[in-house]
């Protein structure tokens, strides 16, 4: 992202490392979804919720400067965009 | 903000200076080194271009505003650090956690600590076309062990990658041991290099650094 273009960021409150900890209700697929990310990326389940924040706050930030998100394959030599609302 | 005293080594007198290694540096912190920092750049391009001094043999990074870079610290995955002394800021250090996953085969996939940019102020740097030796040294060591205890500290074992300018390259590759994987098309030419969770493991032990 150029830094410079991302005007969005002035509104975003900013990284910290202060913690607190809240209670979330998650479904079990939920939580087994998880708890899948964190064998597959060895990460602890703390930190697969953290990346899981970082992840949808970059996206958001770029879509909502109306970049798109897109998944492409070299292989198949398949492209789509994902629609993010 | 969350700070500890480091020690950086005076070049000209051979002494250690303490001094502050802050972790969680904001944008207006990053915004006010840039401040201090764009006129040294100024005068060492002056001085460069007086002396004729061929433009492969300038500071690669001479050209960066760090303003720039500032609003990044926004975004949940950044982070800054930065060393303090009594007369400024003497390094600066930029990380992203969420957007970069190894590419190294053993680990390949999971993910690391980016350093998206590293430097120190210009007064700390040598030159040797025109003479000068900077002031203080052993800032990029200290930055760069911040990476990887970064990296640690986030579950990721002390993995890190980075892009390195052509003038930066043996000092990641020579003098850490990062393991070169080799010229980035994506980010013009650079040479992208990583440190295994294994090289980490043994560079913390080793006191990193």
């Amino acid at each position: 992202m150029k830094s410079a273009d991302s005007k969005l960021l002035r509104y975003l409150p900013g990284a910290g490392s202060t913690a607190e900890t809240r209670s979330v209700p998650v479904a079990t697929s939920g939580l087994g979804a998880s708890l899948y990310a964190a064998k597959r990326k060895d990460l602890s389940k703390t930190a697969v919720i953290r990346q899981a924040l970082r992840r949808y706050q970059l996206i958001d930030a770029r879509t909502a400067l109306g970049e798109k998100l897109i998944f492409e394959d070299d292989k198949l030599q398949k492209k789509a965009e994902v629609m993010v609302l | 903000m969350t700070t500890s005293c480091v020690e950086l080594l005076e070049r000209e007198t051979g002494a250690f200076v303490a001094v502050d290694l802050h972790r969680e540096l904001k944008v207006a912190d990053v915004v006010l080194a840039e401040r201090s920092w764009s006129s040294k750049r100024a005068d060492l391009m002056a001085a460069l271009l007086k002396e004729n001094v061929p433009r492969a043999q300038w500071p690669q990074s001479l050209h960066w505003d760090w303003r720039a870079k500032a609003p990044d610290l926004k975004l949940l995955e950044a982070r800054g650090f930065g060393i303090h002394a009594e007369s400024g800021s003497q390094g600066l250090m930029l990380t992203k956690n969420t957007r970069h996953v190894t590419r190294l085969k053993d680990d390949a996939g999971k993910p690391l600590v980016y350093v998206d940019f590293l430097e120190t102020a210009p007064w700390n740097w040598s030159s040797e076309p025109l003479k000068v030796r900077g002031r203080f040294g052993r800032i990029g060591s200290l930055l760069f062990r911040e990476a990887v205890l970064h990296s640690r500290d986030e579950g990721f074992h002390g993995r890190v990658g980075l892009h390195a300018l052509p003038q930066s390259e043996a000092f990641y590759e020579g003098h850490f041991g990062l393991t070169r994987i080799g010229p980035d098309a994506s980010k013009q030419g650079l040479v992208y290099l990583e440190f295994t969770r294994k090289q980490a493991e043994q560079f913390l032990k080793e006191g990193g650094g």
